[in-house]
């Protein structure tokens, strides 16, 4: 009885929690005028997804997707293999300053994007690179990877010396080592730390909003968020963009769930 | 292998860390002591003007209070949620509980940015329908304008930033608690305690370290947070719902003033480096690197 209480609470907890999803999802498939229909109703009639075409047409919203696929793969790629290549040698080699130089990248995650936003901004605008795709790549990467190499380091810290050993009697050099045993042994934890990486790059509003002006190189979290004041009544066309743009998310988090939920807590643990 | 091969696999990751990340700080610094506009560029040494500037703005002490509200707040709801539903969670479902856990894992995995536009929208005074039920409730007559009045517009934002977070804290949870051995509660039920016992003596201490990982993250990644606030009221109505992230895209970005936006920041950094160190204390002490 108790446990049946129990279970009835754990379902329709989560009904009432994702509210705001069903009810952003209701308003994109309601045409204009029955979303500013006072008072406001779940259902109504002719409920389309014609919204999510129109935002496509008449908003910006095919660039900012181009944009944002764009800098959040190049972000995955680079902060994969750069942060493989300091994971590996923190995991594999004893060094002066290891300790050191662990403790920074860890202390550079938990630094304040607003810390270092106005010489961030000074600087990739000498270099030409501000409202560029280029530039947001760049700070989304050095900004991801310092949680990407701790994950990894943790990943690598569990393949077993001796796999390696072995491979290093067999004539193997240091890079192939990486290459050809560690990377393929890892290859659950870079499935779970790319999620990271895409995901972070993908939602980052920050810095993609600081470090662009033009709609030519916006990503879609800066048409969303800057949405009040430039289109101003469009709530269903806007919410369809906010349902397409959360499915990726969904999708890959969904697939990795559990790879996912083991190295967050790992990293934060750690 | 080589002495120098560990420094070579690691300088791509040191140029950019030191790149963005370490150059931008120690620039920071500089430009706090100067006067430095976005129009007019640089105009030389100012000292201490620009921290006076701020620490004469009632803005800043109203967005102080505020981002200490919010982190506070914000964290320890988002924690209580995250350890009720997490224990919710923790019973014997069957194989519908790891898509009960998708589900509730949902608000943090979406970006932060929807959430806030869909609090936004459901708190809108017209059409939003959180207005249109507690009107057929009876418990209002008219639409409260939530983020549009000095009151509610925190508040507001805080139960978003909850809604947003707690996922997070549930996830810790449940990893927590699962590591809890067994033995224990049987040995508390054969001494005849009840739950609420079981859940002081046996729950609540064995998740301890759990707590102090999240109150710490919470309270550092919450002071940082710039999304939920500007998505959702930009900090208004009349700076009601400022906070420091925020006022410092105010300061730089709308009345152009970098050198008064870098004191600033390079005040909020103080304060982090500060819960960072305590954060790097307790995670120290649960295991060596």
């Amino acid at each position: 009885m108790r446990k049946l209480l129990l279970n009835i609470i754990t379902f329709s907890l989560i009904l009432i929690i994702l509210i705001p999803f069903f009810w952003m999802f209701s308003t994109s498939l309601k045409p204009l005028p029955e979303v500013n229909k006072i008072p406001p109703q779940w259902t109504c009639k002719g409920m389309s997804f014609k919204s999510y075409c129109d935002m496509f047409m008449y908003l910006p919203f095919t660039t900012y997707a181009i944009n944002s696929f764009i800098i959040a793969l190049s972000t995955t790629f680079l902060t994969l293999l750069i942060g493989s290549l300091a994971g590996f040698a923190f995991a594999r080699c004893q060094f002066k300053g290891k300790e050191f130089i662990l403790i920074v990248f860890l202390l550079s995650q938990m630094l304040p994007g607003a810390s270092i936003i106005i010489p961030l901004f000074q600087l990739i605008r000498k270099a030409g690179i501000y409202d560029t795709p280029v530039g947001l790549i760049l700070v989304h990467t050095s900004v991801l990877l310092p949680f990407v190499i701790w994950l990894l380091y943790g990943f690598f810290k569990t393949i077993p010396q001796e796999v390696e050993d072995a491979a290093l009697i067999d004539g193997c050099s240091k890079l192939d080592v990486l290459l050809k045993v560690l990377l393929p042994l890892s290859l659950p934890g870079l499935g779970a730390t790319a999620l990271f990486a895409f995901l972070g790059s993908w939602n980052e509003f920050f810095f993609a909003l600081i470090l662009t002006e033009s709609d030519t190189s916006r990503t879609i979290p800066v048409g969303i968020g800057l949405f009040v004041g430039e289109y101003r009544d469009v709530w269903n066309q806007m919410s369809a963009a906010a349902v397409l743009f959360s499915i990726p998310p969904l999708v890959l988090f969904l697939m990795l769930q559990k790879t996912f939920v083991k190295g967050l807590t790992a990293g934060a643990l750690k | 292998m080589k002495k120098y091969t560990p420094y070579i696999l690691l300088f791509p990751a040191l140029a950019l860390t030191i790149f963005v990340l370490v150059y931008p700080l120690i620039q920071n610094l500089i430009n706090s002591f100067m006067d430095v506009s976005l129009i007019k560029g640089c105009k030389g040494w100012n000292g201490f003007r620009n921290y006076f500037n701020i620490i004469h703005d009632g803005v800043f002490w109203l967005a102080f209070k505020n981002t200490c509200i919010y982190a506070v707040l914000g964290t320890i709801l988002s924690l209580i949620t995250g350890l009720g539903i997490a224990l919710l969670l923790n019973q014997e479902l069957g194989k519908i509980n790891s898509v009960l856990k998708f589900l509730y894992t949902i608000p943090w995995v979406i970006s932060p940015v929807v959430a806030g536009f869909a609090w936004k929208w459901l708190l809108n005074d017209n059409f939003g329908i959180i207005n249109h039920w507690l009107q057929s409730a009876g418990i209002i007559k008219e639409g409260i304008t939530w983020l549009g009045s000095a009151d509610t517009a925190l508040i507001c934002v805080i139960l978003a930033r909850v809604w947003q977070f707690y996922p997070f804290a549930m996830v810790m949870f449940l990893a927590g608690l699962q590591a809890i051995p067994q033995e224990q509660y049987e040995a508390a039920s054969i001494d005849g305690a009840n739950c609420i016992r079981k859940f002081f003596h046996i729950t609540l201490p064995n998740l301890g370290s759990v707590i102090n990982v999240l109150l710490l993250l919470g309270l550092i990644w919450s002071f940082n947070d710039f999304n939920m606030v500007f998505v959702m009221t930009r900090g208004g109505p009349i700076n009601s719902s400022m906070v420091l992230p925020v006022l410092v895209r105010e300061y730089s970005f709308v009345h152009f003033d970098l050198g008064k936006g870098s004191a600033l920041s390079i005040l909020i950094f103080s304060l982090l480096l500060t819960l960072s160190f305590i954060y790097l204390k307790v995670i120290s002490q649960r295991e060596s690197i």
